[in-house]
């Protein structure tokens, strides 16, 4: 069997990092995001309801993007695996959860969009502005948002490995540095309603565009530096 | 009578830290089919040199040719080599048989059957979760997937470390044993230099980052001598020769002396009234390393001044 | 059984000589072969290989091509003779050297000798190796 494929095997010896948090976070905050709004549905509010809580196991994945690094790079090394080989295999598995995950969302999507919310008009799924796009956008755009946040965690993790803790945080504190710029420059053209409306035009889809370019981007970086890392 | 095929070729092959030189400019090559022993103090560059050759490491200068090629990077190579370190990182989660499971995946002559006896012999506990294992049992695991993989080349880096003397034994036993019916290239370091002395054809000695013997390990073997007796009496046999090492006690000297000793050597030696005693490869790879250390400093001084 | 301070393979050679010399392996027996006398002394297989080859060079064994190696005819009378020849350099000169230590001429030497020699049975097979 292709080695590359066999380092998919690989990351999956970790099940609770891959699997099962994943998993109980999309579980759990699904559950909670339910009950409040069924909570607040019967004490008489109309909804319609949106939380935050469909973030939650797409944050996770920043967790899983860097364990799959660090629980398993050296390891790798061990079984005579290629940097490349690596690499590779990771994204395929990083791909595959991706998938399922943006799978689940799109599905989860259409059922709240058939059942009014699941009769409490409460959304987890289905974001008005992704599922604008169709069920076949919003997959797309949450299989493109879980393969970039698994990316950040990966190739902060790499960074991490190659450089050590202080050239990361610079990095991030940089990043940080530069939205808050980013910012201040908006707010002081005056542009804000000029960036909502180029959001809104740009989809879910087109977001989505940018999201996955900036995945290859950070993917490109994490290679080129992974080349380089010893175990 | 065998013709020699170098396995691996290293020239010239130097890794600078920082401030400092891990390797210094060494060159060697490994024959395929033969067991060495690569041989050493803490921190005289063993492992660095194995992680080059493995591609786990990189060079600072120098060309490293695995199979004829370059194994950076390169699958075709890499695959026929197994590297089992001291100390290992396993994924969190994995239990023994996970660890196996990948090794199955990755080497190809992987030895199901032999992995399972050699999990009885160690009494590798099954249930328990590798991060969680003791010092030894994190060896075994180690020491198993090296056997077992039956890698063309296969490095071992002082990875019977956690291992008590009897596990070290079973070790050595099924390395000899499974290397007679399935010959193969074999590096191993080690500071347990008289435990593994009559197991290895070779011997590289590196100390700080050079190699400072790389002989077959029958030609070391009678190299030394420790001449005992009236410290007058050694001291005027010894003329002349290349001492490694001296000790006295009131009138009473001992000293390795370096070279064979021939009949007639024996004979004044019966007569001045001294004792020869063998010298072990221990002794004499220890002695050896402790001499070039010392003529080192003393050129060092010699250079500042 | 084995020494520090030699050569490996020629120690796997002696013990295979002395089983020569003593009977215990006959002529035209099957010698042990190089896997066996490893796995008995613990030791690299390529190491017991150079000590049967330099029996094989001597002329000691011989090779039975698909069998195996096998004792030579004479091989005993052989090696005797080298070992007589030897005898004096490692037992003699040494005797020699100690008993002048003590003072001991080598009239008195020979004396010793003949009486150890005639010494009754029962002394000698305590010195039995």
């Amino acid at each position: 069997m292709n080695r590359t494929v066999n380092v998919v095997r690989m990351q999956l010896i970790n099940k609770q990092t891959f699997v099962w948090v994943p998993l109980i976070v999309l579980g759990a905050s699904f559950a909670m995001s339910i009950a409040i709004y069924a909570v607040l549905y019967n004490a008489g509010i109309p909804g319609p309801f949106y939380g935050g809580g469909s973030q939650a196991p797409l944050w996770v994945l920043l967790f899983v993007g860097v364990s799959s690094l660090t629980l398993t790079f050296p390891f790798s090394q061990a079984m005579s695996v290629t940097r490349r080989e690596f690499f590779f295999g990771t994204m395929l598995a990083a791909a595959m959860c991706a998938v399922i995950l943006a799978a689940v969302f799109a599905i989860g999507g259409m059922v709240e969009d058939a059942t009014n919310g699941w009769g409490i008009n409460g959304y987890f799924f289905a974001l008005d502005w992704v599922v604008a796009s169709g069920p076949l956008g919003a997959a797309f755009f949450y299989f493109v948002m879980a393969m970039l946040i698994f990316m950040l965690g990966f190739w902060s993790a790499t960074i991490y490995k190659r450089f050590g803790a202080t050239l990361l945080t610079t990095i991030w504190v940089g990043i940080g540095v530069l939205m808050i710029l980013g910012f201040w420059a908006i707010g002081s053209f005056d542009a804000w309603v000029e960036m909502f409306t180029w959001f809104a035009e740009l989809g879910a889809v087109g977001f989505a565009a940018w999201g996955l370019l900036l995945t290859v981007v950070l993917g490109g970086i994490s290679y080129l530096t992974l080349r380089r890392t010893v175990p | 009578m065998t013709t020699a095929t170098p396995v691996i070729e290293v020239k010239n092959l130097t890794k600078r830290y920082r401030d400092t030189l891990a390797v210094d400019d060494v060159s060697f090559t490994i024959e395929k089919d033969t067991i060495y022993g690569l041989l050493g103090r803490n921190g005289a560059g063993k492992t660095t040199v194995m992680s080059i050759l493995t591609a786990q490491n990189f060079a600072t200068s120098g060309d490293v040719r695995v199979f004829g090629e370059r194994p950076y990077e390169n699958a075709r190579v890499l695959e026929r080599l197994c590297f089992v370190r001291e100390s290992q990182k396993y994924p969190d989660d994995a239990l023994a048989k996970h660890a196996f499971g990948a090794a199955r995946l990755f080497f190809r002559n992987w030895n199901e059957e032999l992995a399972r006896q050699l999990i009885e012999d160690f009494q590798l506990p099954m249930k328990t979760r590798i991060k969680k294992m003791s010092r030894g049992q994190l060896s075994a695991v180690g020491v198993i997937i090296g056997l077992a993989a039956r890698a063309e080349i296969t490095f071992f880096d002082e990875p019977y470390l956690g291992l008590d003397a009897v596990a070290r034994q079973i070790f050595y036993d099924r390395l000899l044993e499974d290397y007679t019916e399935h010959p193969r290239t074999v590096i191993l370091s080690s500071h347990l230099i008289d435990e593994v002395a009559n197991i290895i054809e070779r011997v590289l000695v590196i100390d700080r980052g050079r190699i400072i013997m790389n002989e077959e390990t029958d030609a070391v073997r009678n190299r030394a001598a420790n001449i005992v007796g009236d410290a007058n009496a050694v001291d005027t046999f010894v003329r002349g020769r290349e001492v490694l090492h001296r000790e006295s006690l009131g009138h009473v000297a001992s000293v390795t002396v370096l070279g064979a000793l021939t009949a007639e050597d024996r004979e004044r030696l019966a007569a001045a009234g001294l004792d020869v005693a063998p010298v072990s490869l221990q002794q004499l790879i220890v002695r050896t390393t402790q001499h070039a250390a010392a003529r080192a400093a003393a050129s060092d001084e010699g250079a500042l001044r | 059984m084995i020494e520090e301070g030699r050569a490996l393979f020629l120690q796997i050679a002696e013990s295979v000589e002395d089983a020569i010399i003593d009977g215990s392996l006959a002529e035209e027996a099957q010698a042990p072969s190089t896997n066996e006398l490893a796995a008995f002394y613990r030791i690299n297989p390529a190491t017991a290989a150079k000590g049967v080859a330099m029996l094989a060079d001597k002329g000691v064994l011989y090779k039975r091509r698909g069998i195996g190696m096998f004792v030579a005819p004479g091989a005993r009378e052989l090696l005797l003779r080298e070992r007589r020849a030897a005898f004096a350099d490692r037992f003699v000169d040494p005797l020699l050297a100690e008993a002048r230590k003590l003072g001991l001429t080598p009239d008195d030497l020979a004396q010793l000798v003949r009486d150890r020699a005639s010494a009754p049975a029962a002394t000698t097979e305590g010195n039995v190796r």
